[in-house]
């Protein structure tokens, strides 16, 4: 059974650029990767595809056509499998039933999320109804992460999955620190991660790298290889790989992080 | 390059629904108690007829707060419920539409509640153009819970493919809209058939009715039979039937082995058995070959049950007399060239909870009027 991931965090805090980075790194590791978009923005496999958009499930579903995974599965960097769901337009219909018809017909016509070493489900920032937690209800989900940086919203959005795991008794694999260059972020997220019953897997900085790759269609990985960042991509993609053992976590009281956030 | 599937038609009549169809299905497979999990008036007509087949059927009753945050912790307590009041060997749980557009997982109950009897889970909405799938997919969590084998699984959805067919054909998918009609006078129909008994003319008489409704269709054709023997025509009259009861599940198999049970003390002679109850969606098939090879300078034939399932090729130039329980069926049929059409108003209900055939209003009519002929 492939290793399959999640990456949980607020919007913006960085899920996507890190899920895609770290999907190149493994690619490049021999890894046979597939990415599964979730994001009606559908922006999680742009970078491994050249700037490339390609066609989401959703948009082929509005017209009204006879699917098929060559249709919507598309090679990326080094054979990463990019699947973008996609959704309604912003406001109408229903974003999380697509989703939750997306992912049973994925598993009834593509091999991609069986088939392959590591599957990433790049997920919104904000789980706001049932289809979105689709692909852990599914069954299809054995490890979540959480991403955050050192602030306190990313971190209460971190804290408040946290309690959503918990609920779906679903373990929690690692903390990821994306940095946006707060004060002592390392260590308040390395706390957090602690007091949560985690542990804290790899502090990203903030470098402009990231969005001037982005920006012209690439990872760090494929861009900058021999950047210090893609090192660091390099080395949470091998802890990621890595077999470790989740635990459910324990989400904190709000005075408690704010507390932390002080520091 | 994505290719477009072919735009299906407009369909503006009210059709059958999947979700009923799961809670048939789930019936046919002898299931005790099913949970409809969503709101409480979903699908109730049909959850309040299937009562009187034996099985029970309760809601999770999901209202506006249910819709809001989740209607997991109402299933659990309705399968605890279920399994404490009612002690069931085996239970169903069927999705709607509410449940399944918010995500609900049924499965996850299941899990928390773990009985220690089947539970055949069917994540069912009614948003499905064709109602078969609701039977597909009830199936094919029976098959995982080990309760059909692999073949009769393969055998049912082999069936349930012609059964969409004939509907796209002569059926109620047929058009964008069908009119409901109440067919021909049951009256003169039955009129213009004596005559023609009573002429000497060769008929069929064919039963090729869906499952629990031939306990009704049967006593037309019964009926027929009778009314043929009375005026001394009774060699005129070749009947085939689609009551083998050894295929199909339990139910129907019981089904038809009442329903040749009163026939058979009747006096009532099979000529031809053109396959299952089930089978409804093939066994014209079997008939028309039949037919071709025997019985194709016969006068008139009496098809009562599923009337457009049957070829036409070899029948086209006898006079037809067809009953169906769908008013929408009556336009379809006199298109494909039945020259009468007859409906028995109603007949489904009738037809649950029952282990003996029921009379139905046009054998009712022939019989009356025999009686002066
Ligand atoms: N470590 C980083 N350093 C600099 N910019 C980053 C870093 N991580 C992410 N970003 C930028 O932040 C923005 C939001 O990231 P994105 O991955 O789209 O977030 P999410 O998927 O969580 O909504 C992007 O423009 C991205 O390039
Ligand atoms: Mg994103």
């Amino acid at each position: 059974m492939p290793k399959q991931i999640a990456i949980y965090g607020k919007g913006g805090i960085g899920k996507s650029s890190t899920a895609s980075n770290v999907a190149a790194a493994c690619a490049d590791e021999g890894y046979r990767v597939t990415i599964i978009g979730c994001d009606p923005k559908s922006d999680s496999s742009i970078t491994l595809l050249r700037g490339r958009r390609i066609p989401t499930i959703m948009d082929l579903m509005r017209e009204g056509i006879d699917i098929r995974e060559e249709d919507i599965v598309f090679n990326g960097y080094k054979g990463v499998k990019c699947v973008e769901i996609g959704g309604p337009e912003p406001g109408i219909g229903c974003a999380g039933r697509g989703i939750i018809v997306a992912i049973s017909l994925l598993k009834k016509i593509s091999s991609a999320i069986e088939d392959t070493d590591l599957v990433i489900y790049d997920v919104p920032g904000d789980i706001v109804c049932g289809g979105f937690v689709a692909p852990v209800k599914k069954g299809l989900v054995n490890e979540a992460y959480v991403l955050t940086s050192g602030e306190y919203m990313p971190l209460y959005a971190a804290n408040n999955i946290c309690k959503g795991l918990a609920r779906l008794e679903m373990t929690l694999n690692g903390v990821i620190c994306n940095s946006r260059g707060a004060l002592n972020e390392e260590k308040i997220v390395s706390e957090f991660s602690k007091e949560i019953g985690s542990q804290l897997l790899a502090f990203i900085p903030k470098d402009v790298l990231v969005q001037t790759c982005e920006r012209d269609g690439f990872s760090v990985i494929e861009n900058a290889p021999d950047s210090e960042i893609a090192a660091v991509y390099r080395k949470l993609a091998k802890s990621i790989m890595g077999k470790r053992d989740g635990k459910i976590p324990v989400p904190l009281d709000d005075k408690r992080l704010r507390e932390l956030t002080r520091i | 390059m994505p290719v477009k599937k072919e735009k299906e038609p407009l369909i503006m009549h009210p059709r059958p629904s999947s979700i009923v169809a799961a809670l048939y299905t789930l019936r046919d497979l002898d299931t005790d108690v099913v949970i409809l999990h969503g709101p409480p008036g979903c699908s109730f007509k049909h959850a309040r007829l299937l009562e009187e087949d034996g099985m029970r059927v309760v809601t999770t009753s999901l209202d506006e707060s249910g819709f809001v945050f989740g209607g997991h912790d109402a299933l659990v307590e309705v399968l605890e419920k279920v399994i404490e009041r009612f002690n069931p060997r085996r239970i169903g749980i069927v999705g709607t539409c509410a449940s399944m557009i918010i995500g609900e997982e049924l499965h996850e109950a299941v899990t928390q509640v773990q009985p220690d009897v089947p539970v055949i889970e069917v994540e069912v909405h009614a948003g499905y153009r064709d109602n078969t799938k609701g039977v597909v997919m009830a199936l094919e969590s029976a098959l995982a819970c080990g309760i059909i084998s692999e073949a009769e699984f393969e055998r049912q959805k082999a069936l349930l493919k012609e059964a969409t067919m004939v509907e796209k054909r002569h059926g109620a998918a047929s058009k964008e809209y069908l009119e409901p009609n109440r067919g021909d006078l049951k009256y003169k129909v039955a009129g213009r058939l004596l005559e023609l008994i009573k002429q000497g003319k060769k008929g069929l008489n064919i039963l090729n009715a869906k499952k629990e409704t031939a306990f009704m269709f049967a006593d037309i054709n019964l009926a027929v039979a009778e009314v043929a023997q009375k005026l001394n025509a009774g060699h005129n009259i070749v009947n085939m039937v689609n009551l083998d009861d050894n295929v199909g599940l339990p139910k129907n198999r019981r089904n038809a082995q009442e329903i040749k049970g009163d026939l058979k003390e009747k006096g009532f002679k099979i000529h031809h058995t053109i396959g299952g109850l089930d089978e409804y969606p093939v066994a014209g098939n079997t008939a028309e070959r039949i037919i071709s090879e025997k019985y194709k300078d016969y006068d008139f034939a009496v098809i009562s049950g599923v009337p457009h399932a049957l070829p036409m090729d070899n029948i086209k130039n006898m006079e037809l007399f067809s009953i169906t329980n769908g008013p929408r069926q009556v336009v379809p049929l006199k298109e494909m060239g039945h020259t009468h059409v007859v409906v028995e108003i109603d007949l489904h209900p009738k037809t649950l909870g029952v282990s003996h055939i029921v009379e139905s209003e046009f054998g009712a009519t022939l019989r009356e009027l025999a009686k002066d002929a």
